[in-house]
C-alpha cells in the first residue's frame, strides 16, 4: 500500500451514461406495472374530512385509490434512527402533503384520477414564515471555545453584521420516484436514494416487514445533494399499494410535489461580531445563528461546525436556534450548514479586512489555525494557506487593486476580484466489503455506498486497479443495494474515504489470500485471473471490515443492523476537516446591474485525491452550486396559503450553462495519514463552501456595495 | 431571422413540433429502407379509455403502437417502447433531460404529444452510436468528463449534436447560450462546453 498520487483515468461509468444505458430507478423495466399519482393537500394545517373517490374510480383505467384508512398506524417509537416519515394520514402538517394515491393501468389515467379527487378539509390557523407570529424559538447547545466576551473586550477593531441565506430546494434532475414489487413475500423497491438502508428500515417499520422481506436497490442516482439522504415520504405509500394490489407499482413524483414533500435548505440568519487586536489579528467571535424549522423537524442548526476551524481564533462563542413553524421538515442540502455559515463568516472576515485596510488575501494568511478551539484538539492536516497561496498564484491576485470600485471597463462594466474560504468535516463510516476475484477474468467488489455522480465507483476502481493485477474491464462494483452489502446513507462527504479504505484493505487481504494459495511457489505468469486459472482455482473471496479512528465492534454492529455509525470530524486524537479557497472575478454590467462570473479558481485540500478527473468535476460542480445559490436560488413561501410559490424549474431558477464561465481547479493533494492510510478526506461538500462569500466579496470589490443576503439580484445593486 | 434564432433554442423547437410545422419529407429520405422493415417492440396497449394507433420511426425502425392520445413522446419512449435513455426531469419543458430529435431537430419530448410523431423520424440517445462505435459527441463527453450523475447526459448529448448541426457551436459563449435549455444540476457545464467545442473544432460530421 502506498499513499502516492493517483493517475488520471476516465470516470468508470461514463460509457454507459453517454449511451443512455445507465439504469436509474424509474428506468427499471417491470412487467405488469401499474402507475400511481399522489393527491396533494391544499391546506397548510388541519385535518382531512373526506376523500371522495368515486369520480376517480370512474376514470377508465383507474384500479384503486388509497387513502389514510389503507395504511397501518405509525410504528411505535424506539431505537434505530429517526422515526420513518408518515404515510397518508388525516392530519395535515404542511401544504402539499399526500392525502391519497391513485393507481391506474396507465400514467395518463393515474393523473386524470388524481385530478378528479377533491378532498374536504377542516383547516386550522398556521405559521408560514419565520418572520410571522406564532414562531416557536428553540435554542440548541452553544459552541464555545475560550472566553469570547473577555477577548471581545480587548479588541480594538470590531465588525458586526447580519447575513441571511434563503430557503432553497435541491432539485436534482432525477425526480423522486419509487417502483415497488411485492412477490413471494418479498418487497423489492427501486428508488433513487442515498440511503437504501434508511429506506429499507423505514419500510420494515412502517409496513411491519422483517429484514429478509425487504430489498432496496439504488445503483445509480440522478443527483442527490442530500435530498435523497433520508427516508422519502412516498416510498412506503407506493410499497403498500403494490402489496395490496399484488402488482408492481411505479410513482414518479411531479416536481411541484417534490418541492412540498422533500426536504429543503431552511432559511437561516447569522449575526456575527468579530473583534481584532491592535496588530490587526482576529481574536474574538460572537456568532448567533437561527434557522427555519418544522414543528417536528430534526435537521440540526450546526452553523458552528466550520467557522471556528478556519483562522485560529481561540475565543469563540456561537449560539444557534430552531424557529419552528408549519412547514415540511427541512434537511441536508449540499454543504448543509457550512455553505451558509461560510458565506456569512467569510463575508464578515472580508469586511474586517476592508475595515483594517488590509488586502483580504494577506489578512487571511495572517491567521493560521493549528487547533480546534471548540474541542481543544490538534488538526490532523490543515492546508488552507496552501490553497490560498496556490489559488492566488493561478488567479494573478497580485495585480488586484486594494480599493473597491477601482476597475471599470470602457463600457462601464465594473470588475471585482474576491476570495472566500470554507471547510467541511472529514467524516468516515464503518464499511463491510467483500472482494471476489475470478479465474474467468471477473472481479466483484461489494460494499456500502451510493453513486450519485460524485464518482464513488471511480475512486474504488482506482484503488483496486492500482493495488491488484486485475482486468478493469471485468470489474463490477456492487453498491447501493441492501442485498449486496450493509449500506449506509452516503452523504456528508464520507462516501469516498469510507469506500476506498475498504477497497484498500480488501486488496491487501486478497493479496494475502493469493500468497497463501501459492504457499511459497513463484506466482505464475499473468494477472491474478490468469494466476488463478493456472493453479486451477475458480476464485478467491475475502471479506473485510473497516471503521473510523476510535470506532469498534459496536459501530460495525450498528451498520449491520442498517443504522448509521458515522464518526468525525472530532476523533480521539485530533480533529479533521477538508478546506478550500476560491478566487472569483465578477463583472457587474453597467445598465442592467447583472452580475456575471467569468472566471473562478478553486484550490482544495481534500487530502489525497483518489480520482483526479471526477474530483475536479466535483469541485466545478460545487462552484456551480455556489454561484447558483448566491445569484439565483430562493424558494418563496406563500404567506397566505403556506407552501412554496415557485415550485418548478421555470420559477425556481438554477444556474444554466450561460451563467457559468471558466473554472480552474487544483488540489493540494497532500495525504492526511493521521485520518486514514490512503490519506483521503472528503470533497463533494467542501467544494461549495466559501465560494458564495468569494462572489459577495468580489461584488463588493467591483461596486463598493456589500451584499449580505443571498441571492444577490439586480435590484440589490441598483 | 427564423423563430429558432429568436429565443431559447430548445423551447422554440418544442413549440414548432407541437404546432405541427416540422417538415416531414426530408427526414423520411434518410431512412434505411431495410431497417424500417424491422419494427420496435412495444409493451401491450393500455387497457383504458380512448386509443390512437400511430407509427413513428424510432431510431430508424418503425414503431407501430396504440396509445392513449394524451401520451407524451417521452412517456411513449420510456413506458411503452422500453427506450429509457431520454429522462424525465420536470415533464414541463423546463430542464431538457428529455431532449430527442424529431425529424432531425431537437425537441423536449415531454412537451411533444406522441400523436404528433406519427410517421416522423424520432432519434433518441439509443440511436446515436453505430454499433459499438460511439458517436463523436458521446466520446467527447467521456473525454471531457462532461457529466457526473449522468441523468441529464442523454438530453445534453442530443442537444449538443443538434447545436453543432445548427451551426451554433461557433465559440464558447454561443455554445453556452444554445445549451442553456438543458440544465445540469451536477454542474458539468464546463465539460459540456469543452466537449462540444472539441467536436466542432475537429470538424467531424455529426
Ligand atoms: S422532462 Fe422534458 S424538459 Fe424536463
Ligand atoms: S450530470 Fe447530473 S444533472 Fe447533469
Amino acid at each position: 500500500m502506498t499513499s502516492a498520487p493517483f493517475p488520471d483515468r476516465p470516470r468508470v461509468d461514463a460509457r454507459e451514461k453517454v449511451l443512455g444505458q445507465a439504469q436509474y430507478a424509474a428506468d427499471v423495466a417491470v412487467p405488469g406495472l401499474l402507475y400511481a399519482m399522489l393527491v396533494p393537500a391544499t391546506i397548510a394545517k388541519g385535518s382531512v374530512r373526506s376523500v371522495p373517490v368515486d369520480a376517480a374510480m370512474r376514470v377508465a383505467g383507474v384500479v384503486r385509490v388509497l387513502t389514510a384508512s389503507d395504511f397501518p398506524p405509525p410504528p411505535a417509537g424506539g431505537a434505530g434512527g429517526p422515526p420513518p416519515p408518515p404515510t397518508i394520514t388525516d392530519q395535515i402538517a404542511y401544504r402539499g402533503q399526500p392525502v391519497a394515491l391513485v393507481v391506474a393501468e396507465t400514467l395518463e389515467a393515474a393523473i386524470e384520477g388524481a385530478e378528479a379527487i377533491r378532498p374536504t378539509y377542516a383547516a386550522m390557523a398556521f405559521v408560514a414564515t419565520i418572520e410571522g407570529d406564532g414562531v416557536e424559538p428553540q435554542p440548541v447547545e452553544p459552541s464555545t471555545g475560550g472566553d469570547a466576551d473577555a477577548a471581545m473586550a480587548r479588541a480594538v477593531t470590531r465588525h458586526e453584521a447580519e447575513y441571511v441565506s434563503p430557503a432553497q430546494h435541491h432539485n436534482p434532475i432525477e425526480m423522486l420516484s419509487t417502483t415497488a414489487v411485492w412477490e413471494g413475500g418479498v418487497l423489492t423497491v427501486y428508488e433513487g436514494t442515498q440511503g437504501s438502508n434508511m429506506a429499507k428500515g423505514a419500510l420494515m417499520r412502517t409496513l411491519r416487514l422483517s429484514a429478509d422481506q425487504v430489498v432496496v436497490k439504488s445503483p445509480q442516482i440522478g443527483g442527490g445533494f442530500g435530498q435523497k439522504g433520508g427516508a422519502q415520504r412516498q416510498t412506503a405509500i407506493v410499497a403498500r399499494a403494490a402489496m395490496l394490489l399484488g402488482r408492481p407499482v411505479k410513482l414518479v413524483v411531479p416536481r411541484g410535489q417534490i418541492f412540498h414533500n422533500a426536504t429543503f435548505r431552511p432559511k437561516n440568519r447569522h449575526r456575527i461580531e468579530i473583534g481584532a487586536d491592535a496588530e490587526g489579528r482576529m481574536i474574538a467571535v460572537r456568532y448567533d445563528a437561527d434557522q427555519q424549522q418544522s414543528r417536528q423537524g430534526q435537521f440540526p442548526p450546526a452553523y458552528h461546525e466550520s467557522p471556528p476551524m478556519m483562522y485560529g481564533i481561540a475565543d469563540y462563542h456561537g449560539t444557534a436556534a430552531n424557529l419552528r413553524i408549519d412547514t415540511q421538515a427541512p434537511g441536508y442540502m449540499r454543504a448543509p450548514t457550512p455553505h451558509p455559515s461560510s458565506f456569512a463568516f467569510d463575508s464578515a472576515v472580508d469586511e474586517m479586512a476592508v475595515k483594517l485596510g488590509i488586502d483580504p488575501l494577506a489578512f487571511r494568511l495572517k491567521h493560521r489555525a493549528t487547533r480546534d478551539p471548540i474541542d481543544d484538539k490538534p488538526f490532523s492536516t490543515h492546508f488552507l494557506h496552501e490553497c490560498l497561496t496556490e489559488g492566488a498564484r493561478r488567479f494573478g491576485w497580485d495585480k488586484r487593486p486594494l480599493a473597491a470600485g477601482a476597475t471599470v471597463r470602457p463600457d462601464g462594466t465594473q470588475v471585482g476580484w474576491g476570495v472566500g474560504c470554507g471547510a467541511y468535516p472529514a467524516n468516515v463510516h464503518p464499511t463491510i466489503a467483500t472482494l471476489r476475484i475470478g479465474a474467468d477474468g471477473t472481479t466483484r467488489f461489494a460494499a456500502a455506498g451510493h453513486e450519485m455522480g460524485q464518482g464513488i465507483r471511480s475512486t474504488i476502481e482506482q484503488v483496486l486497479v492500482r493495488e491488484l493485477a486485475i482486468d478493469p474491464a471485468g470489474l463490477e462494483i456492487a453498491i447501493g443495494d441492501t442485498s449486496v452489502a450493509p449500506q449506509h446513507v452516503t452523504a456528508g462527504s464520507w462516501g469516498t474515504a469510507s469506500a476506498v479504505i475498504a477497497a484498500e484493505r480488501a486488496a491487501a487481504s486478497a493479496k494475502a489470500a493469493m500468497a497463501d494459495l501459492l504457499a511459497g511457489r513463484t506466482p505464475p505468469a499473468g494477472n491474478l485471473h490468469r494466476q488463478l486459472a493456472t493453479v486451477r482455482r475458480p476464485s478467491i473471496q475475502v471479506e473485510v471490515t473497516t471503521t473510523g479512528p476510535g470506532q469498534g465492534a459496536k459501530e460495525v454492529e450498528r451498520l449491520r443492523q442498517g443504522g448509521m455509525a458515522v464518526s468525525g470530524p472530532v476523533y480521539p486524537q485530533f480533529t479533521s476537516f477538508s478546506y478550500i479557497a476560491h478566487f472569483v472575478e465578477v463583472h457587474v454590467e453597467p445598465r442592467t446591474r447583472r452580475i456575471r462570473v467569468p472566471r473562478v479558481v478553486s484550490v482544495a485540500d481534500c487530502g489525497r485525491v483518489i480520482s483526479p478527473r471526477t474530483a475536479a468535476s466535483q469541485v466545478r460542480g460545487g462552484v456551480v452550486w455556489a454561484i447558483s445559490a448566491c445569484l439565483r436560488e430562493a424558494t418563496e413561501v406563500d404567506p397566505r396559503y403556506g407552501g412554496w410559490l415557485n415550485n418548478d424549474l421555470a420559477d425556481y431558477v438554477v444556474a444554466v450553462n450561460a451563467d457559468i464561465g471558466e473554472i480552474d481547479v487544483a488540489f493540494v493533494d497532500q495525504p492526511d495519514n493521521m485520518f486514514n492510510a490512503l490519506g483521503a478526506k472528503g470533497l463533494g461538500e467542501v467544494a461549495m463552501t466559501g465560494c458564495a462569500a468569494a462572489v459577495a466579496n468580489a461584488v463588493y470589490h467591483a461596486t463598493g456595495k456589500r451584499l449580505r443576503e443571498m441571492p444577490f439580484r439586480i435590484e440589490n445593486l441598483l | 431571422m427564423n423563430e429558432e434564432e429568436g429565443g431559447a433554442p430548445a423551447g422554440v423547437t418544442r413549440r414548432t413540433a407541437i404546432g405541427g410545422t416540422v417538415a416531414v419529407g426530408s427526414a423520411l429520405l434518410l431512412l434505411d429502407a431495410e431497417r424500417v422493415e424491422a419494427t420496435v417492440q412495444s409493451s401491450p396497449p393500455p387497457r383504458a379509455g380512448a386509443t390512437l394507433a400511430i407509427r413513428p420511426i424510432v431510431n430508424g425502425r418503425a414503431a407501430p403502437v396504440t396509445i392513449d392520445p394524451r401520451t407524451s413522446l417521452l412517456d411513449l419512449l420510456r413506458e411503452r417502447l422500453g427506450l429509457t435513455g431520454a429522462k424525465k426531469g420536470c415533464d414541463h419543458g423546463q430542464c431538457g433531460a428529455c431532449t430527442v430529435h424529431v425529424d432531425g431537430r431537437r425537441v423536449a419530448s415531454c412537451l411533444t404529444l406522441a400523436a404528433k410523431t406519427d410517421g416522423r423520424e424520432v432519434t433518441t440517445i439509443e440511436g446515436l452510436a453505430e454499433g459499438d462505435a460511439l458517436h463523436p459527441m458521446q466520446q467527447a463527453f467521456i473525454d471531457h468528463d462532461a457529466l457526473q450523475c449522468g441523468y441529464c447526459t442523454p438530453g445534453q448529448i442530443m442537444a449538443a449534436v443538434a447545436c453543432v448541426r445548427e451551426g451554433n457551436a461557433t465559440d464558447r459563449p454561443t455554445i453556452r447560450e444554445y445549451m442553456s435549455g438543458n440544465i445540469c444540476r451536477c454542474g458539468a457545464y464546463a465539460g459540456i462546453v469543452a466537449a462540444i467545442e472539441d467536436v466542432a473544432k475537429k470538424g467531424r460530421r455529426v
